[in-house]
């Protein structure tokens, strides 16, 4: 069958935006390379290899999920991002590729001294290849199936790629070298956004991978010193609605929320599903993104009745009043069973039409 | 000065994670003739427990503890370079420690290998990255008497349990801790651990615990 791209859009950003014409929970999937690789057969890259490589493979693995979301992996402020910084700044030797999964950066390698941060040259994204291609795999998806797509932008996800452990001392010996960094970041954030807007056109929304949102990196303070104050002056420029993703142990929404207008929430924990149900009662104009589907628990462990039930439990204390988007907590890892996550479509669709039926 | 104040004084710059100050006042604390011992349990130790707590009543985050970490390793150091074997400072055992092959984040791993040298155990920090095989050549030359395995990812269970089934397989007997924030009680089952810990100063006492 083919799949109903305009049926998901409707559904996502409907959902996205509070209306009440959702006819049933959306399914979000973080499907990164790994999983686009898995179900394609090619290497990573090959995928990079061309933009229309890329956007058939994203399409073709986010159609084999079933999902109601498709997004390009790549375009986001992580190992990327570092890349961009490393090649600007001839420090490739900090990137290791692999051949089924995203590239990492080795932390801190790029920014290890004073002087590097000093030096440090923003990356002009429209000449680093991948960011090309994946921008232009962007582009392709937009016009090919019509889904307009999220840009995701962050901080300190990349601070952390570029100096590693070192920005956690420097919070406490050196904060005025670690803002010098996040000026940096914003910066190059800002030349992504750029070219998005020249490549693929506006955004929809932003998508902030927040990593600096959790209790057990630091505290709230530093938090919104080295984070959300940038996000502050995102939001001033780029005028679409902003959404958080933060998939720490112990994260800050409930505090942050109260600091930054977010329209969406998305982690990985709590996995107790009462924070959940709690949060949206404080806050029911806030779209919960995820709740606890759990990809190290059930999804790798269990099997797809396990996962259905948690999929149950989800829709029926989140889904009722909308404003809720079913999402397995964190990216797809390799090991996960694919009947698993072809367990969570079929859940909604049995228990995902409005208006919910609680019994 | 008495040696009570000195040993306060250290106390306090470990606690408020000052290296600078831990080294000045370490060199002061064995130049009025304070041992070893004394400075490392009733100062050094001493502080490192406190910041711990700092940390676990939610005063304390994880920069202050990395800072108390640095502290820690500045003063054993003065203390190692300036008294013989004789000393009193013993090795607790020898750790080896890694974030598993395909995950590079350091975070955790890198808090457990500060804090727990300075506690006096011998850590052999394998880095990151790091492949099963590169764990077991390890483990087989130096006998460790606990592993830690660390990483971020979902991904890296599965490399945990490649790493732990090889170390088993060779017959490797040290104890195993794995860490990482998305570690369960179900995943150290499933990777056939000791134990596991979600942040780094659950690991450090855990792996007193378990040594």
């Amino acid at each position: 069958m083919v799949k109903d791209w305009a049926a998901s859009v409707n559904r996502i950003f409907r959902t996205i935006g509070g209306s009440k014409r959702v006819d049933k929970v959306p399914f979000l999937a973080f499907a990164g390379e790994q999983m686009i690789c898995r179900v394609t057969g090619k290497t990573v890259k090959e995928l990079y290899s061309s933009p229309k490589i890329y956007a058939n493979a994203i399409i073709s693995t986010f159609e084999f999920l079933d999902a109601d979301s498709i997004n390009v992996p790549s375009a986001y402020a992580g190992p990327i991002e570092a890349l961009a910084f490393a090649e600007a700044n001839n420090k490739l030797d900090a990137i290791k590729w692999f051949d089924y999964k995203p590239l990492m950066c080795k932390q801190g390698i790029i920014c290890k001294t004073e002087e590097d941060i000093d030096n440090l040259e923003i990356p002009d994204h429209g000449k680093i290849n991948i960011w090309k291609t994946s921008l232009q795999a962007a582009k392709m998806i937009n016009e090919k199936i019509h889904f307009p797509q999220v840009i995701s932008l962050s901080i300190w996800s990349v601070v952390q790629e570029l100096r590693g452990i070192e920005a956690y001392k420097d919070m406490r010996r050196n904060p005025d070298l670690l803002l010098k960094l996040c000026e940096k970041v914003y910066e190059s954030q800002m030349d992504v956004y750029e070219n998005w807007l020249e490549i693929v056109g506006m955004p929809p929304n932003v998508f902030i991978a927040g990593y600096s949102f959790n209790r057990h990196m630091m505290s709230f303070q530093d938090a919104m010193r080295y984070e959300g104050q940038f996000i502050k002056r995102m939001m001033n420029k780029i005028k679409v609605p902003f959404m958080l993703h933060n998939c720490g142990i112990s994260p800050y929404f409930t505090e942050v929320v109260k600091e930054i207008d977010f329209i969406a929430v998305n982690g990985s924990h709590p996995l107790d599903i009462e924070y959940w149900i709690d949060f949206k009662k404080q806050h029911p104009k806030i779209v919960i993104i995820g709740a606890n589907i759990d990809v190290s628990r059930e999804m790798l462990t269990g099997t797809p009745s396990d996962v259905e039930e948690k999929v149950k439990e989800n829709i029926l204390s989140l889904a009722p009043g909308g404003r809720y988007i079913c999402c397995p907590v964190c990216s797809l890892p390799w090991g996960v069973p694919i009947p698993n996550i072809l367990a969570i479509p079929r859940a909604i669709e049995k228990y995902g039409h409005y208006p919910i039926k609680i019994d | 000065m008495t040696e009570e104040e000195s040993l306060e004084k250290l106390k306090r710059a470990i606690i408020k994670g000052d290296p600078q100050k831990a080294i000045l006042l370490a060199n002061e604390s064995i130049k009025m003739g304070i041992q070893a011992k004394e400075i490392l349990n009733r100062a050094i130790l001493k502080g490192a427990e406190e910041a711990g707590k700092l940390y676990e009543e939610g005063e304390y985050f994880l920069p202050d503890l990395l800072m108390t970490g640095d502290a820690i390793n500045a003063a054993t150091e003065i203390l190692k370079s300036s008294f013989d074997q004789k000393s009193g400072i013993e090795s607790k055992g020898i750790i080896l420690i890694g974030t598993v092959e395909g995950d590079i984040h350091d975070l955790g791993k890198s808090l457990v290998v500060s804090l727990l040298k300075g506690q006096g155990f011998d850590v052999v920090d394998l880095g990151s990255d790091v492949p099963p095989e590169e764990f077991l050549r390890k483990a087989k030359e130096i006998n460790p008497k606990l592993i830690g395995l660390s990483g971020l990812m979902t991904m890296s269970i599965s490399k945990m349990i490649e790493t732990v089934n090889l170390l088993k397989s060779e017959n490797i007997q040290s104890r195993i801790i794995i860490g990482g924030g998305i570690m369960s009680k179900e995943s150290c089952e499933m990777v056939g651990a000791d134990d596991f810990a979600k942040d780094g100063w659950e690991g450090v006492k855990k792996i007193n615990n378990l040594i």
